[in-house]
Parts: structure tokens; sequence; C-alpha cells
């Protein structure tokens, strides 16, 4: 591949971490709460671990194609009509995370902080500066990615300073109440705000000395993220009691609003100012992984331009709450599929057929 | 060259002519106070004070502190009546404390709370106060220097420090309002003298409701303790009858270690609740006859006999008041959630057994023995 956009295993890290990072931390204990309750934490554990299978997954199967794109490899072991079918299914999965990604993003900033601001005003910014990082190459955007991950230390921070509020711990307690078949659907809905590692299929062929030690990398951005999302889940079912979780939309921010100190107020607005960021690179990943997913050296450009403004124009049709559920239920089989069940596919088959690198040239 | 900057400095013109969300401190009116009473007709009075700043020119502003009431069938409404009272708008992002008279309490505060933690501006770490009599009296009262909420703060605050009311705001109380296992109690302030005002102690509430049970001062710390809030330091003043004649004595907690310990027997359902607490206290006042040291064991027994009886006395009005504050019911249902499932609590709480047993160490006795 060409060394010129090519990342380190540093970048990867972060990039990995971006991607999965955003919007979903803020409201993943409620989304939790409706099923496992107390046990949340452990729901966000096994979301934790079933990521970690899939990047085992994802190993075995790109070892077999150290030098192809996710996409090639699609095409290579189902053909090339199959391989072009699935690639535009990877690429409307994408897209249509992205979109949920920007409609849940500009949900928020307009309900927490600029509520009279018209959704097209917000969209446009989000997803203009999103396009314009996009269209730079990767190696670009992974050193952005390196950059704003600073932030996270910001988050922990202000974490830290919600210790002052009363906690009570025994809302974890007993442990294991609410049975196996609901913590397994808690972590379902924890898994979806994890995705984004996904994207570890499309920048694999990019990274610099793939040989060894990339899945240190991973394991080690996995064990990051779910550490971060445990601890979070931990933090607010201390603080909140289990009624007042079920209520709250976006608990980790109203965390935040409960703070309170002599001359600093507000925290939630500040701290969601400042959490912009990482949502946008998010957005950021997947208009990235989209445009990667059908597009080569030459359309890149092309491709994310027009798939940025594919998103930005649904990003304006107003949804209800039902609406909103049916589109994201949709687009959580979706998500099995294209992110487990396709390469546990692929994997099956190559392995049937013993295809690998080069094995075609034979 | 030229033309390729035009297209994108239009672009960003356009989006730098306006912003939707700029509020500006000159067209509102800060809400520094709220209070709430039940009327004679179940109407319910809603009072604020409302802080009106205006500039008087370079740099100077005066401040009048001014207030507004009206009444409604509810509590909605009740916001846009005193908006259109108001010289600006209603902002209520800075309302420090929230009064909420002895009787519109007795009818329930979750429905305030909801109207505070629901609006995206409101301010959740106010303090909720609640007034022995109408509480738009004690808000309507005009101490000479600062506004009576930032007054009735700092007094909030201080009594805090010293364990004698809970730290509560609202968000901290709409917590344990909602959750099953465990109940609020709730500073009190009252009206001494026609200006004067004074903390008095704590409500005790059952679910969102006061019981109209309240305990004073002396009482409210000991619950505290109990309670395991211990904060800085906290006071307590003590006659103790020694050789048949009365002693008075003021001391001050430096260390609490509380152990609460729960005996369930499901047979004979009965819960035993075992509270063991050991202070460390330093002596601040002693009044004794002249040319005598301080007997400290026997001042150990005896304070720790009458702590003992007065804690007694604590759980007793607990029981009475049907406020879980220790939250024994959030205890069972950690420990024992089979049991916790089986039994109604509302009803259950009242045949909890509490076994106080306060020990009390000297380990100061100020400048002097």
């Amino acid at each position: 591949m060409n060394d010129k956009i090519s990342i380190s295993k540093f970048q990867l890290y972060f990039f990995l971490i971006q991607s999965q990072l955003g919007i979903g931390i803020l409201s993943l204990p409620n989304a939790v709460q409706s099923t496992a309750n107390g046990d949340g934490w452990i729901s966000t554990l096994l979301a934790g671990g079933a990521v970690q299978l899939t990047f085992i997954l994802y190993w075995f199967l790109l070892r077999r194609f150290p030098n192809d794109i996710y996409t090639e490899l699609t095409k290579k072991i189902l053909g090339h009509v199959l391989g072009k079918v699935c690639n535009l299914a990877i690429y409307l999965y994408f897209i249509l995370t992205g979109y949920l990604a920007v409609f849940l993003f500009i949900h928020v900033v307009s309900s927490w902080l600029l509520p009279l601001t018209p959704f097209w005003i917000l969209s446009l910014l989000i997803v203009g500066s999103s396009i314009y990082l996009t269209v730079s190459d990767l190696r670009i955007i992974a050193r952005f990615f390196v950059m704003t991950s600073f932030l996270i230390i910001i988050l922990l921070f202000l974490s830290f300073l919600t210790f002052s509020l009363p906690k009570e711990y025994q809302f974890l307690l007993p442990i294991g109440d609410s049975g196996v078949k609901n913590i397994l659907l808690g972590s379902n809905k924890s898994l979806f705000s994890m995705l984004g590692f996904e994207g570890f299929l499309l920048i694999f062929p990019f990274i610099i000395n793939r040989e060894k030690g990339v899945m240190k990398t991973i394991t080690l951005a996995n064990l990051f993220i779910t550490g971060l999302y445990t601890y979070f889940m931990i933090l607010c079912l201390a603080s909140f009691s289990p009624h007042q979780l079920h209520q709250i939309k976006e608990p980790l921010l109203y965390l935040f609003r409960a703070l309170s100190f002599p001359m600093l107020d507000r925290l939630d607005l500040l701290f969601l100012s400042i959490w912009i960021v990482p949502m946008t690179t998010s957005v950021i990943s997947y208009l990235f992984f989209a445009a990667k997913s059908i597009s080569n050296k030459e359309s890149y450009k092309k491709t994310v331009i027009i798939s940025g403004i594919f998103i930005y124009c649904l990003s304006l049709v107003p949804l209800d709450q039902n609406m909103e559920e049916l589109i994201s239920k949709y687009h959580s089989y979706l998500g099995y599929v294209i992110v487990m069940g396709l390469p546990a596919f692929l994997l099956f088959l190559s392995a049937i057929f013993n295809k690998k690198e080069g094995s075609e040239r034979v | 060259m030229k033309s390729r900057y035009i297209i994108p400095l239009c672009v960003l013109f356009i989006l730098l002519t306006g912003c939707w969300d700029q509020n500006l401190l000159v067209n509102y009116s800060l809400i520094n106070g709220i209070s709430l009473d039940l009327t004679n007709n179940d109407n319910i009075l809603g009072t604020v004070r409302v802080l009106n700043i205006q500039s008087k020119g370079g740099g100077q502003y005066e401040i009048q502190d001014e207030q507004f009431q009206s009444t409604r069938p509810t509590f909605v409404g009740l916001e846009s009546d005193i908006n259109k009272m108001l010289p600006g708008k209603f902002d209520a992002k800075k309302a420090y404390v929230v009064l909420i008279g002895e009787e519109m309490a007795k009818r329930g505060i979750h429905p305030f709370l909801a109207a505070f933690y629901r609006p995206r501006e409101s301010y959740i770490t106010s303090k909720i106060v609640i007034t022995k009599g109408k509480a738009s009296d004690i808000l309507g009262m005009e101490p000479q220097k600062s506004p009576i909420a930032f007054f009735l703060l700092q007094g909030l605050k201080s009594s805090e420090e010293t364990t004698l009311i809970p730290e509560e705001t609202l968000f901290t109380v709409w917590t344990k309002i909602v959750d099953s296992g465990q109940d609020v109690v709730l500073p009190y302030v009252e009206k001494i003298e026609s200006k004067k005002m004074s903390i008095g102690g704590v409500v005790l509430f059952h679910g969102d409701k006061s019981s109209g049970i309240s305990l004073p001062k002396e009482q409210s710390t000991l619950l505290l303790l109990l309670m395991d809030k211990f904060k800085k330091v906290s006071n307590m003043d003590l006659i103790l009858v020694e050789n048949s004649k009365p002693v008075s004595i003021t001391f001050r907690t430096e260390r609490l270690n509380r152990n609460l310990d729960l005996e369930i027997d499901e047979s004979a359902q009965r819960i035993i609740c075992k509270l063991n607490l050991k202070m460390d206290i330093q002596i601040r006042n002693y009044l004794e006859e002249t040319n005598q040291k301080i007997n400290i064991d026997q001042l150990n027994k005896d304070l720790s006999t009458e702590l003992t009886k007065q804690a007694k006395e604590v759980t007793d009005t607990l029981l009475k008041a049907n406020c879980d504050a220790l939250g024994i019911g959030r205890r069972i249902a950690s420990f024992h959630p089979e049991l916790w499932k089986k039994m109604n609590w509302n009803e259950e709480y009242k045949n909890v057994q509490f076994e106080p047993d306060i020990k009390v160490n000297i380990i100061k006795t100020g400048h002097v023995f």
C-alpha cells in the first residue's frame, strides 16, 4: 500500500478510542438501566468482552490478507458482483451510523446548549467540519484524533469532582439481581454505544509494521473503552436512584449539572461544549469508513463530499420518537450483520476454500 | 485568485451574522429565592425575590431586591404569572433557596421538584428548606444588608458544616424521594420575633410528604450522627445529673465511628437494628464545683448513658414519623433481596426495633484539666 497514508500503532490506538467514544457515553447509563438495572456495569463488561471476541475474529480474517483493504477482500472471497453488493451494504451501514450519530448529536446540543438555534445550522457546522477533515488523508485524521484525546482527561477530571456528591453504592447490590437475560439485553445496548471498533477492518492495511503488536494495541484500546464505560456506569448507578436513571435521558450530563462550586456552576454546559469535539470525531470516522468502503483512491474525495451531503440532508428530516426508535432498531440488526455476521461468514468461507493473500495468482 | 475566496467568505458572513441563543443579563430578572405556600382555600401561593440590576454607568450598578407574588390552584402557571409582573424575563437560573411552607410540604414536594429538574436552565443545586408557618413570611423579611436568600443560604451552609442540618440539594432530595428504601430529612427555619429567623432543626419526611414531625437542634445533630453524616465538627450542649446535681456540659465531636447492623429474624418477622456509635469528643465547657479535676471515666459513662437515652428518643420519633432516614430499607433491599420483595416497607418499617448504643470517649479537655 501507499506509504503516504500510513498510521502508527500509537495513532491506531487513539483512532479506535475516538471513533468509539462520543455521544453514546452520555446516555449509556439510561439505555442500559431500562433492562439491567443495578447490574448495568456487568453489561458493559460483557459488551467489552464481545468487542474483544470480534477483534479476534477480525484478526484471523485480516491475517489471511494482510495487504488488502477490507473492500477488496470481500470481492476476493465472494466474487466481484457479490463483493460489491456487500461493500454497498457496508457503506449504507456506516452512513446510517453516521447519520444516527449526527442526529443524536444535534438533538443533545439543541436540548442542552442551544435550544433556539435551528437544526440546519447545527448540522451544517458539524457535517461541514467533518467533511473538511475527512477529505484530507488518514494520517491527518489520525493526528487530529491523537491531539483531541487529551479531552478525555477533562472528562476524567470532571468525573473525579462528582465524588463530592453523595454516593450510594448499595444501588449496585445485590449483584446479579436482574437476571442473565436482562444483563445480556443491557450488553446489547452498551455494545451499540461502543460501535466504531469495526472501522479496524478498514484501516488495518494502513498500519505501519502490522506484522506484530497490532492485536496488543487494539486490545489495549478496547480495555480502555470498556474500563471507561464501566467506570461511568458505576458512577451513575451509585449517584442516581434506579427510578431516576430511568427518567434522565443523559445521566452523565446530569451528574455534572449537580455539581456546584463558588466560582463555577453548570459544569454540564461547559462539559458539553468541550465534548462536542469527541462527538464530532465519531462522525468523522464514520464518514471516513463509509467513503473508504466504496471508493478507490481517485474517487475518495468525491465520495466523502457526497456522503457528507447525504448525511446532512438525512439529518434535516424531522423524526418523532417512534421513528427514531424504529431506525435505531433496524440499525442494530444491520449492525450485527455487518459488524459480526459478515466478517465471520468471510472467515468461514476463506478457511474452507483456503483463500489467502496471493492465492489467486497461484 | 481573488474570486476563489469570495464564495467561502460569503458563507462565513452568513454564519457569523447571528446567534440565536444569546441571553443578555440586562433582559432578565434574576430570581434568588422562591417560596411556596398553601393558602386557606387550597391554592398555591408562589413568592419570588428578584434582584433588579440597573446600570448607573461607569461600571456602577444599583441593585434592588423586590418581591412578587401570585396565586394559582396548582404550581402550573405561577411562573408565567410572575413573569408578566417582572421588568425582565423570569430567570430562575440562580434561585439559591426554595422555601416550602409547612402545610404545603405535607401535601408532597415532588411536583415542585419536577418543575425544577426538568427544564434545561433551572438550578438543581439549590437548597430546599421547610418553614414553620408561612414560607412567604420568611422570604418577605428585609434584613439590612444582603437579600434574604443570600442571608439564609449562608446560615444553611454554616449549619451544614457543624452537622446541624443535612447537606441536601434539590438534586439529592430528588434522588432520595424516588427511592423507596430511604427517606429524606430536610432543614426547617422558623421566624423568631418579628424580623429575625433561625434555623431550627430537621423535618422528617416519608416519601415526598412531610410527616409534620420535626426534631429540634440537639436531636437533629444526634440524628445526623446516627446517619453517619458527620461533617467537620458538631457541637452539643447537655445537662447531666451528676451526684443528684445538674451539671451542664458543652462538647464538640471530633471523630465518629458508626456501625449499623441488622439482625433479621424471618420466622418471627423481627428486624433489629443495632446502632453502635463511638464518639471522640472535646470538652468545650463544663460547669462544676471549684477545685476539682474532671473525673473523665465517670463523665464518659454518664455522657454515654445520656446520649444513648436521647438516641433512643430520636429513633422512636423516626418510627412515629414513618421516616426511614437511616436507609434501613435500602440495606434490606441490598442484602436480603428476597425478603425485600415480599414485604411492604411502608407498613413494615414501624416494626423495626432500634437498639442504639453510644460510647463517648473524651480525648481533649481544652486548655485546662
